[in-house]
């Protein structure tokens, strides 16, 4: 006898005794269905969050930040001229590790719209790389181009809550205000581009709900300051964008001031760029460093803002998370083996005489064994089978219940390790009843009522 | 009395003690049996209950050891056999028929008949063929779906003897086969097991009625785990 006719044979039993089989798997199926969830909820979780990083600019997003000069080089570090455009001008000399480039500047200044409100804001003075780094999506218009910053030109690219900022008794499409004229510090700009509203999915949702009943169109309901959550404000300085071409923003602004530097040697607010290549993220860190050690005359001054830190607090908090669903899981997949286990051996205590009689016509005792180790196979993987079946279920009737942040992501890994976690408890849990059954002695065996 | 067994003989056992309990009070079941079965041969083992025959079948069905001495099963010494070679023996050289019966109840008849074969490893379509082939011998054709909960205790029993059959044993080991059919099933069986003795198999019946015992060319009579009679009928 083999494996193979000892599934056969376990099949057999199970077909038998449905509904038995049936309630021996119901500890195997809940603890598939709630590890299946489990995985679901928390790679959900883990792409909305890889979403929302995406969003904020991804890992490839590194900024240049300030730092306090050490001690060795304090009485060097007059001579660095800080983080300035020629750093930027630099960070272009590197196209096969950096693949965009974008230096701001930003004056805190009034806007105002003739035909709507007066508004503080912060402008941001950047180049058109600026798009990608900051992973800007346009929803109207364009954003700055190559021109825009030759020309100095005075052209301004509007965040949504800025746009419902000024405007906040106008509902209209974002196209609406492309071309309308607002003052930056009295001095007029043309809107060229309106930038997408930015938000976590679940707000997303959760405002298509509204829209749906409510009257108000929902993009300014949820817009402003005041609109959203604490939890918002992750997007909020990118929905707060007022953009310009940095060169615009330099004369407009900043020059004619007493004691200017030139454009070149102008401090900048922030310098960020993007890596190529995630790959090559340690390479193309080094090869900055080395550059800007060229342009910040050998003093250590600047340091490295990148998204690792935050994206291993994600890593860690899924972790936990996995952890005490699996635990959950886990304690279900026990309870199922130890019903698997339990019916086993009921189930040989019932057929003694039918094992009896395969021993008499020539089972081996590893036969027995096989046999029933099967049979609880067979159960623990049919349970995994209809677990992923109830776990399907069990997330949908979870999303009806509340609404989920990130909708479940249900991958083939997930499929894969429930269903295997069951048939080894399926295996795991037969082992001593099949030691048992093959422990049995032949002729008390076939004399057994 | 023989020392060394004949290759030739189906079943021979010398100075076979089977002692049951290891306490103060052991029971000894067998008691020096000594006794050889040639192939061919029909004999009917008899004897009140606790007379040692049950005992004496399970040595000879290589269902257990002996304590001492020596029991031959188709040229095989399984005095010292392990479970793996006793299996093997039972699944090649022994066909066993039951007082109970013992078929599988949720098996239908052809794969009730198979069983012996599944242990043998014999391929599917030779299974069947040879399962076909032994319910022809006991004329069960027309029953091979069917389950035995559907069958007469008469049709079981003949299900159970081409199930013994279909493996072609050395031995043909009847249990009291007879003890739970009426007198008419009860006399369709040995008129079966004549018909294989006829055909040369060796059969050994294990029954306490003389009647039954009579259908036997010889008759071992079992008391106090010795042999007391072994007549020729």
């Amino acid at each position: 006898m083999n494996w193979f006719s000892g599934l056969l044979i376990g099949l057999q039993e199970i077909r038998e005794h449905k509904f038995r089989s049936f309630l021996t798997m119901l500890g195997v199926i809940l603890g598939v269905a709630s590890l299946l969830a489990m995985f679901a909820l928390t790679a959900g979780i883990a792409a909305g969050w890889r979403n929302t990083m995406q969003q904020l600019g991804g890992l490839e997003r590194v900024g240049v930040s300030d730092k306090q000069v050490s001690l060795e080089f304090a009485d060097l570090a007059a001579l660095s001229p800080g983080r300035t455009l020629a750093d930027a001008e630099a960070l272009r000399g590197l196209p096969h590790l950096v693949s965009h480039v974008a230096p701001e500047m930003q004056i805190p200044a009034t806007l105002s719209a003739p035909d709507g409100q007066t508004v503080s804001a912060r402008v941001t003075g950047t180049w058109p790389d600026n798009l990608t780094v900051s992973q800007h999506e346009v929803a109207a218009g364009r954003f700055l181009t190559d021109l825009d910053l030759e020309r100095g030109a005075r052209v301004v690219v509007l965040g949504d809550a800025k746009v419902a900022q000024l405007w906040p008794d106008e509902h209209g499409t974002d196209a609406e205000f492309l071309g309308r004229t607002i003052t930056i510090n009295d001095r007029p700009f043309s809107v060229v581009g309106v930038l997408a509203l930015y938000e976590r999915e679940e707000d997303r949702r959760r405002r298509e709900a509204t829209a749906k009943g409510g009257p108000a169109p929902a993009r300014f309901a949820m817009g402003g300051r005041s609109g959203g959550s604490g939890r918002r404000d992750m997007f909020s300085w990118k929905n707060e964008s007022v953009i310009v071409p940095l060169s615009t923003l330099y004369h407009e602004f900043r020059s004619g001031l007493p004691e200017t530097p030139p454009l070149a040697m102008a401090k900048l607010d922030n310098l960020n760029f993007r890596v190529r290549d995630l790959q090559r993220f340690d390479e193309t860190l080094t090869a900055v460093q080395n550059l800007l050690r060229g342009t910040r005359r050998g003093v250590d001054d600047y340091d490295f803002d990148t998204r690792e830190d935050w994206f291993e607090r994600m890593e860690t908090s899924l972790r936990s998370t996995q952890l005490s669903g699996g635990l959950i899981a886990g304690i279900s997949l026990l309870v199922g083996g130890i019903g698997i286990a339990n019916i086993m051996l009921a189930s040989i205590a019932q057929r003694v005489r039918e094992l009896g009689v395969r021993l008499a016509v020539g089972a081996r005792r590893r036969d027995v064994f096989l046999q029933i180790l099967a049979e609880s196979t067979v159960i623990g993987m049919i349970g995994g089978f209809l677990g992923l079946g109830a776990g399907v279920v069990l997330l949908d009737l979870l999303g009806r219940v509340a609404p989920l942040e990130s909708p479940p992501v249900i991958e083939p890994s997930a499929i894969l390790i429930s269903v295997g976690f069951a048939t080894a408890v399926g295996v795991l849990s037969g082992l001593y009843p099949a030691w048992r059954a093959s422990r049995l002695d032949p002729i008390a065996a076939l004399r057994y009522e | 009395m023989r020392k060394t067994p004949e290759p030739s003989a189906a079943v021979d056992l010398v100075d076979v003690h089977k002692i049951y309990g290891t306490g103060p009070d052991p029971v000894a079941a067998l008691d020096g049996v000594s006794l050889r079965i040639d192939p061919g041969e029909f004999v009917a083992i008899t004897g009140t209950s606790g007379s040692g025959k049950s005992t004496l079948m399970h040595l000879v069905g290589c269902l257990d050891t002996p304590t001492s001495g020596r029991v031959t099963v188709a040229g095989e010494d399984i005095s010292t056999a392990g479970s793996d070679r006793l299996a093997r023996l039972r699944n090649r050289s022994i066909g066993f028929v039951f007082q109970a019966f013992n078929l599988l109840p949720r098996l239908d008849v052809q794969s009730n008949i198979e069983l012996p074969l599944v242990y043998a490893g014999v391929p599917r379509r030779e299974r069947h063929q040879r399962a076909l082939d032994a319910a022809a011998k006991v004329n069960l054709t027309d029953r091979l779906t069917h389950r035995p909960s559907q069958l007469s205790g008469g049709q079981c029993q003949r299900v159970a003897v081409a199930r013994a059959l279909v493996n072609d044993p050395a031995l043909i080991l009847a249990d009291e086969p007879t003890g739970n059919l009426d007198t008419a099933n009860g006399a369709d069986v040995l008129r079966l097991l004549a018909e294989l003795h006829r055909s040369g198999r060796t059969i050994v019946l294990v029954t306490h009625d003389p009647a039954v015992a009579a259908r036997a060319a010889r008759i071992v009579e079992m008391r106090d785990g010795r042999i007391v009679k072994d007549t020729p009928t």
